[in-house]
């Protein structure tokens, strides 16, 4: 479902944050992308959803070549990935209920739609209870469960994280996880670039391993780092 | 477009209003003023006009024939100058009717018994008063033409202060426009600024550029749209007082009635929507990057 083949991405200024990538995530996969800052984790998971282009090199989602995508075809690219990411990005003024009935309203999904899926999708991430609430009055933890609510709330084929637990304690970043795998086990594909070592170890997924743009390992029930 | 993403537009348009108030009020009061400079130069000139039409109703030329044109020369010139495109009245005055008319004006008994010294002429009125000048010359080179007389002057001048004051209002409308135009822009700069947050996110939740786009134009298109609603109220109430005041003093000066320019009104508001449209779409474009 998503393929590269032969990315690199050199950021104006000449640093190579990429270096000829190549990789296949097949449908319902849970992979972490794992390496030490700077490897270029961040700039794999923009690639993903063209915030990025890259330098050299084609990438496919769901057998469409999004490097070659027109830019008005872009909205729709996005509507098939949810997005998560360290800081949550929910708006301050609205409700958890209204970020994520918002993701909706901006595919121009009818009222109707909206309110029959926006609670079941805050009852998957369990803040059924905390719709009415604001981001300010929640803690991180379920601040990102609304983030995650509301990259679910389309339906996306694939969601991508990029350091999902990177502002949350160990206990409360372990249920993140879960409900990652919870949702990867619903049958969407799940891809994770991420610090945490206790969490990677503990999962058992895939781990893809960057280290100065190169893809150095890539391993089915893999740990964080495999010490040598 | 479904009605509550168009409700949803127009709420953020109007809390980016509320937001910035200063800059949006300053943004209105720039609209207004182009507008109401353009529209005192359009009233000025549409009044010019309709005063100098009553003055060219009065402006004709006489043609003046010489002596030697027999009868059946007249009724042929007669033929000619009415063939003329922009002749709308055409009267002939024989030598005797001339006479006659100018003993009446100046007393019969100065003028018994002299040789009658006037000769035949024809009497043109045209259609257009920017005519007067080319019918003229054409008349003059015909056969059997003395002389080719008419308000010689005033016209084309009347005509060129007419020509300079629409000049002059388009030319200052287009630098306050273009300065409306400015402030809108920065207006909406800041609203972009204020919600870069929010854009980014909407991007990165599948928004389509016009999606994003569309709260700021209409942001823009409403300070416009009050811009001109402004100017519209102040122009109708300032004219409606000079018009009765001219009324009531000068009473030979016709001017046009207010209800004559309630047309221009649609036109007013379409400028002002144009303006915030414009002011807006420029902000867009550098400071969105959608
Ligand atoms: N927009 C950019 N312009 C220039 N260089 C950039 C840009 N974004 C990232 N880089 C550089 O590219 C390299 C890879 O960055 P990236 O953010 O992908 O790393 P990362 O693996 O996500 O790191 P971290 O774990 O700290 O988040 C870094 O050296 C970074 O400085
Ligand atoms: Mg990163």
């Amino acid at each position: 479902m998503i393929e590269t083949y032969g990315v690199t991405k050199i950021y104006p200024g000449g640093l190579v944050a990429l270096r000829d990538i190549n990789i296949k995530i097949s449908r319902g996969e849970f992979v972490f992308i794992v390496g030490p800052s700077g490897a270029g984790k961040s700039t794999f998971i923009k690639l993903l959803f063209r915030e990025e282009l890259p330098t050299r090199g084609q990438i496919f989602f769901n057998g469409k070549n999004i490097t070659r995508m027109k830019n008005r075809e872009v909205p729709l690219l996005r509507r098939r990935i949810g997005i998560v990411f360290q800081d949550f990005r929910l708006l301050p003024e609205k409700s958890a209920y209204e970020n994520v009935a918002f993701a909706m309203e901006v595919t121009e999904a009818s009222s109707r739609e909206i309110k029959k899926r926006v609670p079941y999708v805050l009852e998957k991430v369990g803040l059924a209870h905390k719709a009415s609430a604001k981001p300010s009055e929640l803690s991180g933890g379920e601040q990102q469960r609304v983030a995650l609510a509301r990259a679910l709330v389309n339906n996306p084929d694939v969601l991508v994280a990029d350091e999902p637990t990177g502002n949350l304690d160990p206990d409360t970043s372990w249920e993140i996880m879960k409900l990652l795998n919870d949702i990867n086990k619903r049958g969407t594909t799940v891809v994770v670039a991420t610090h945490a070592r206790e969490l990677v170890d503990g999962m058992r997924k895939r781990v893809l391993q960057l280290d100065k743009g190169v893809l150095v390992r890539d391993e089915e029930r893999g740990v964080y780092r495999n010490e040598a | 477009m479904r009605l509550r993403t168009f409700s949803y537009f127009f709420r953020e348009a109007f809390i980016s209003f509320a937001r910035n108030r200063w800059m949006s009020l300053a943004s209105i009061g720039a609209v207004a003023s182009a507008l109401i400079i353009f529209g005192s130069f359009l009233l000025i000139s549409v009044n010019f006009d309709h005063i100098l039409k009553d003055v060219e109703s009065q402006v004709e030329i006489t043609a003046y024939l010489k002596d030697s044109v027999d009868t059946g020369s007249i009724a042929r010139l007669n033929t000619e100058i009415s063939s003329i495109s922009g002749v709308k009245q055409i009267k002939f005055v024989s030598k005797e009717a001339a006479l006659e008319e100018f003993k009446q004006q100046v007393g019969k008994e100065l003028l018994e018994g002299i040789d009658n010294p006037l000769p035949n002429s024809f009497r043109i009125k045209v259609e257009k008063p920017q005519d007067v000048a080319r019918v003229a010359g054409e008349i003059q080179k015909l056969q059997g033409i003395e002389e080719v007389k008419y308000g010689k002057g005033v016209v084309e001048k009347l005509f060129k202060i007419i020509y300079w004051i629409r000049i002059l209002g388009v030319a200052i409308m287009a630098v306050f426009a273009a300065v409306s135009i400015f402030i809108i822009s920065n207006t909406i700069r800041l609203t972009v600024f204020a919600r870069r947050r929010e854009i980014n996110i909407m991007k990165y939740i599948g928004a389509t550029d016009w999606f994003v786009r569309w709260p700021f134009l209409l942001e823009g298109m409403m300070l416009g749209f009050i811009g001109s609603a402004i100017a519209i109220g102040i122009l109708a109430g300032g004219y409606s007082y000079l018009y009765n005041i001219v009324k009531l003093n000068v009473p030979m000066i016709s001017l046009i009635p207010i209800n004559e320019f309630y047309e221009y009104a649609l036109g007013f508001l379409a400028i002002g929507m144009f303006i915030g449209a414009f002011g807006s779409s420029f902000s867009i474009r550098r400071f969105l990057h959608v």
